[in-house]
């Protein structure tokens, strides 16, 4: 009888994850449970290590922009502009104004289709299954303008060093104009279905707390930072590409808990919504790529078979990488719908990076769980996993 | 607090006890939220029956690959540089050359294993030639690795098979770059024609 007694008494070790359908990809969390209380969590990752950084190092600086395409792999705009704003500080280039409004553009679309997919699969976590496809419905819609842009709909690899790839068309432009039209009546719709709902409010309220300052010691960002009454948003305080050019609110919110960052993200739908159309209308004409980008990127093709310089530049850009990299180190944060996502680079004069380091926001958030979960109900383990908006490609990098 | 902050943070969901007690007791937020799910009943569904429809890819997908076929000579226009070899972040091209009767340069061998592709279209950048492609095709799943070891008279055929005269045009016209225009205004940009 002790002996059952005994046992009963005793936390149950519970493995949520690799391959649970809520934990987002394959995180693993080693909770222990006292009834259906966590005492305590440990989070696992690398599982889906593939060694980016490493890898970043034997190839050429543009060689290696597929590679982040895979960190985030449902915001890869943003990862393949962040890539480039790194290696153009590294390199002293700026990209064009037209190309500047273009990447702002798509990482504003980027941002808008992130974010539907973690509301889709957050509410889905929770309960609420309707909201999934309606989110994926205008999922859709921007996966299919990524496709007339570039050809890809999820690894886009459309940023390059120096500007973009290629020029935006007068259908993509028409289209995506009437998205934003539409688009806010979309997100009144979503919020018609779970913003007041009962469950949904028992399931987010109150739940997953963490103060300002205990997120700033993790070293939280993104909208799971602004959730908890931290204003600080990258896009304003170190403006990058188009976003000191256009208006935009940044939302924040006062509980820290799992609703409040909904609602951060919510606005933040509305905003990029607003973004994107002043970038539309503002648009203007002129080059993008960068005049000085030929050093560093490919030199424009009509050329390459008539004259002969070009030709061998071209060659050995491609074998050799930019022959005139300045030795250094350079650290670059952009904005990405995850959270603060920042490159840093060090170049030792070779046409490769000496060394690639990825500050990924999904690492960070992972890490900052235990906090989170500990202290609350196993079932709202799922709703701060969801919360906190991880994607384990950038976190096993 | 700078003047851009919003804050979201609802202190009270409803306006008044009134209203919240309405809500409670008659459902009013499910409510709402089921008459959008039954209006959406007789609306046309946006999702797609995949095999038995599919769905036409946009122009420039990056799709199958193809080998471009120089209509002169019949033969692959590629001369085997092997630019999209080096360039190719996964290294999934294989390029074997020997030298021919008259000491040019032969192209023996052009393999590329699709499994290990990353469709990045870095290749289809770095030919000089215009020789290598990305078709509009997405469906080719096998059922052995070995069917996804394309060689060079494959990689001919898809571009027989997949590029039709128009989409020959197309593609090369928007995806073979940067091109000189790219480096300065031109005429032709597509900008925002006003709120129609």
């Amino acid at each position: 009888m002790e002996q059952i007694k005994e046992r009963h008494e005793r936390e149950l070790v519970l493995n949520l994850g690799p391959q649970h359908p809520s934990t987002h990809g394959v995180l693993r969390l080693k909770i222990e449970v006292e009834g259906e209380t966590v005492i305590k969590c440990t989070p696992y990752v690398g599982y889906l290590h593939r060694g980016t950084e490493k890898l970043a190092e034997g190839m050429t600086y543009l060689q290696a922009l597929p590679l982040t395409d895979r960190l985030d792999y449902v915001s890869s705009m943003t990862n393949n502009i962040g890539y480039c704003l790194a290696v153009e500080k590294l390199f002293g280039i700026e990209a064009p104004i037209r190309a500047k409004y273009i990447r702002t553009m798509i990482a504003e679309m980027t941002r808008i289709s992130s974010h539907l997919l973690w509301l889709g699969t957050h509410a889905l976590d929770l309960g609420a299954m309707t909201v999934f496809l309606y989110a994926f419905r205008e999922r859709e819609w921007i996966l299919d303008l990524f496709e007339t842009l570039c050809g890809a709909r999820l690894t886009v690899s459309y940023p390059r060093i120096g500007g973009v790839r290629n020029d935006v068309s007068q259908e993509f432009i028409d289209s995506l104009y009437e998205f934003t039209n539409i688009f806010p009546s979309k997100v009144g719709e979503y919020e018609t279905l779970i913003d007041k709902n009962r469950i949904w409010l028992m399931r987010t309220k109150g739940v997953g707390v963490i103060s300002a300052e205990e997120a700033i010691n993790w070293s939280l960002s993104g909208a799971t930072l602004r959730g908890c009454g931290v204003n600080y948003d990258i896009r304003k305080k170190h403006p990058y590409d188009a976003y000191d050019l256009v208006e935009f609110d940044v939302p924040i919110g006062l509980n820290g808990d799992v609703y409040d960052r909904y609602l951060c993200r919510m606005e933040e739908l509305r905003q990029s919504n607003r973004i994107i159309r002043q970038c539309i209308e503002k648009l203007p004409k002129g080059a993008i790529l960068a005049p000085d980008a030929p050093k560093f990127t490919l030199p424009p093709k009509d050329k390459v078979l008539d004259n002969m310089e070009t030709l061998i530049h071209h060659f050995t850009l491609i074998t050799k990488g930019p022959m005139t990299a300045p030795k250094g180190e350079v650290y670059c944060c952009t904005e990405v719908p995850k959270g603060e996502l920042g490159f840093y680079m060090v170049s030792d004069g070779t046409g490769k990076p000496y060394r690639m380091r990825i500050r990924s926001p999904s690492f960070v958030h992972v890490s900052a769980l235990p906090a989170l979960c500990e202290g609350g109900m196993i079932a709202d383990v799922i709703a701060n996993i969801g919360t906190i908006d991880v994607v384990l490609g950038e976190c096993d990098r | 607090m700078e003047e851009y902050v919003k804050i979201v943070t609802r202190d009270r969901l409803y306006k008044d006890e009134m209203e919240s007690l309405m809500t409670k007791f008659l459902f009013l937020e499910i409510v709402r939220g089921m008459r959008l799910t039954l209006k959406t009943m007789f609306k046309k569904p946006v999702t797609r029956r995949y095999p038995k429809e599919k769905r036409q890819a946009k122009p420039g997908f990056r799709g199958l690959h193809a080998l471009v076929r120089n209509p002169e000579t019949g033969n692959a226009k590629c001369v085997g540089c092997g630019l999209c070899a080096a360039m190719c972040p996964s290294k999934c091209i294989y390029i074997y050359t020997r030298e021919g009767d008259n000491h040019e340069k032969v192209v023996e061998r052009y393999e590329i294993e699709v499994l290990r592709c990353v469709y990045c279209s870095l290749c289809v950048e770095a030919c000089p030639f215009q020789a290598i492609a990305l078709t509009e095709t997405y469906d080719y799943a096998a059922f052995s690795k070995q069917e996804l070891f394309y060689t060079k008279d494959r990689l001919l055929k898809n571009w027989d098979d997949f590029m039709t005269e128009e989409k020959k045009k197309r593609y090369f016209e928007s995806f073979w770059g940067p091109k000189t225009s790219f480096f300065r205004e031109n005429e032709s940009q597509a900008t925002f024609k006003g709120k129609s």
